[in-house]
């Protein structure tokens, strides 16, 4: 949780981007930078020293944080995508057999095998186990756009109960996979896949408080992507171990931990305001104090 | 006739950097720094191999202070290799990848996770080791008995042309080629071939000696090469003249990103190399899909 947070203040320029594209026109380019970010998560291979090659592209793509070149992206189906669809339609066979097999090579083997794919097309994926989990991560949140744009419950809610469900929403995503997904979390902390994690988990926190209808864009929205990024890592943990029917246990934990939050925030401005009253009352005591001392 | 000598002339005279590959296509090809005709290449290839057999891995030793092997072992990792795979390996004459590969499958660590399914898969792995030198193949056959590996089934040594393979469409899970593709006469035609017998789902990876551009490590690595490398194949082979080729086909060969472009030309997707010591050795590899 820490660590989540103080990332998230250190990489903020990439938010500002994300955010500020999405502000501007929400839903039609937050679609494309989606959709982008999950084939430049799969896509974003090179570290320094690898070159990629591509024939009728003139530009490699870069990161998903560009919502201006989202133009170039849009339009016709280029040689370049082909591959990466099947990639894609590899992770998607491998993601049945998880269960089984952990989120390992393995498990993308057998995919592959069932996909009618030489296996061989596991040794493309820059960082193998990395890339299933990213693109299962990528795709839950593709599931909980959807939910969002087509449910209206949304809108009877309150703040803080419409963050709660939200979170219960995309953690339920994860219900399936719960056996193994301490191995994806271990997965997502490799000093090689935080930086994507980090990423993934950003977008989806700015998400969910888009949903829950976030006007902020001073300090508050740091704060406010800190928090819910923090109740979301903690209620993810403590699902883990939850043994009660349907994970019961996760979701009052969740409800308190939102409700803190919240209280959270009015105690801090109460504080505020407090301090400056105490303020304002100290410094007229002061100012005469020190005039007197001065008078003689 | 006089025309085309002519023209000859004049392409001797340009630097050997302005060569691209295209120009390969006429009749002539290049066997280091010489121009030759093309029936003529294989054929002084061929004895260059039959000369350096025996000596092949004693000199890549020393010409590499070891590090051929930390090449290969990159290689074969990012070729990830899985029990029951089909594997070609082209110009691998003395085994070095095709052990590797092997091993890789094999390896304690892979056994621990295995459940019984594995292990009949296991038994279908088959690794080709094809190279056009027979003296390369059996100096590879006797390493292979002296690792104790002499009756693994899983090992086929074959006599054979990268130009022309005999192998069937579809019918590789892998195809790496290792410092073997700067030898060959035409590079399209065996990447046309590598393309035709690899699967869908397949990854074609060349390992190959590069281009340096970085500005004072390519002089030094040029006086490496052209001073200290055929004075030991002199020393150590009893051979310059094959260490003299050596050297002047690495220069010959195109650079990263115009081979890239030729491994794309023959239908591979998802092209890209990785450059090792700063470009001295570099590993393409391409998907077909």
């Amino acid at each position: 949780m820490y660590r989540t947070a103080a990332n998230r203040l250190l990489h903020h320029a990439s938010l500002i981007k994300i955010s500020a594209g999405s502000h501007l026109r929400r839903l039609p380019i937050l679609g494309t930078v989606i959709t982008s970010s999950r084939f430049s998560t799969t896509a974003d291979l090179q570290t320094s020293p690898n070159q990629t090659f591509h024939p009728s592209d003139s530009s490699t793509s870069s990161s998903s944080s560009s919502t201006a070149g989202d133009d170039s992206r849009h339009g016709s189906k280029n040689p370049r995508a082909e591959y990466e669809e099947e990639q894609a339609r590899v992770l998607q066979a491998s993601l049945r057999h998880v269960i089984k097999f952990g989120w390992s090579e393995e498990a993308m083997i057998t995919g592959a095998k069932e996909v009618g794919v030489s296996p061989s097309i596991v040794g493309s994926f820059p960082r193998k186990e990395a890339a299933l989990v990213e693109f299962f991560m990528d795709d839950c949140l593709q599931r909980l756009i959807h939910r969002i744009d087509s449910g209206e419950e949304l809108q009877q809610l309150i703040p803080s109960q419409r963050i709660s469900k939200l979170v219960r929403v995309r953690l339920e995503m994860q219900a399936p996979h719960i056996s193994k997904w301490p191995q994806a979390l271990s997965i997502q902390a490799h000093p090689m896949n935080v930086p994507t994690s980090f990423k993934q988990r950003a977008m989806l926190v700015n998400e969910i408080w888009h949903a829950a209808g976030d006007e902020a864009s001073d300090i508050d929205w740091y704060v406010k992507r800190t928090f819910l990024g923090g109740i979301y890592s903690t209620t993810e943990i403590y699902m883990l171990t939850d043994r009660s029917p349907e994970f019961r246990d996760t979701w009052l934990f969740l409800d308190d931990r939102v409700k803190d939050a919240f209280d959270l925030k009015k105690t801090i401005q109460e504080a505020t305001y407090l301090a400056e009253a105490v303020g304002a009352g100290m410094g007229s005591s002061l100012q005469g104090f020190v005039g007197k001392v001065f008078q003689r | 006739m006089a025309l085309r000598l002519l023209t000859r002339n004049l392409r001797n005279r340009i630097s050997p950097n302005l060569c691209s590959a295209s120009l390969l296509h006429s009749h002539a090809t290049s066997f280091g720094f010489k121009e030759v005709r093309e029936e003529e290449k294989s054929q002084m290839v061929g004895k260059v191999f039959s000369n350096v057999a025996s000596n092949y891995d004693l000199m890549n030793d020393f010409m590499s202070a070891g590090l051929h092997r930390l090449w290969k072992d990159r290689l074969v990792s990012k070729l990830s290799p899985f029990p029951g795979m089909k594997h070609l390996d082209v110009a691998g004459g003395t085994g070095d990848v095709a052990f590797r590969i092997l091993e890789s499958i094999n390896s304690i660590r892979r056994r621990a996770l295995q459940d019984p399914i594995n292990d009949d898969l296991q038994e279908e792995t088959r690794i080709y080791v094809c190279d056009i030198n027979q003296n390369m193949l059996n100096v590879g056959k006797n390493r292979a008995l002296e690792r104790g590996l002499g009756e693994d089934k899983s090992l086929v040594w074959v006599q054979g042309d990268a130009e022309a393979l005999s192998f069937e469409d579809n019918s590789m899970d892998g195809y790496t080629i290792a410092f073997g593709i700067r030898n060959v006469t035409h590079i399209e035609k065996v990447l046309t071939e590598a393309y035709r017998v690899l699967k869908r789902g397949g990854r074609f990876l060349s390992l190959e000696l590069s281009h340096v551009e970085i500005p004072v490590f390519k002089e030094l690595y040029d006086l490496y090469s052209f001073s200290v490398i055929p004075r030991l194949g002199e020393v150590v082979a009893g051979d310059r003249e094959s260490y003299q080729y050596l050297v002047e086909s690495i220069r010959r060969f195109p650079p990263q990103e115009k081979f890239a472009s030729m491994i794309a030309d023959a239908g591979f997707q998802k092209v890209e190399y990785e450059n090792l010591v700063g470009g001295v050795v570099a590993i393409h590899s391409g998907l077909k899909i």
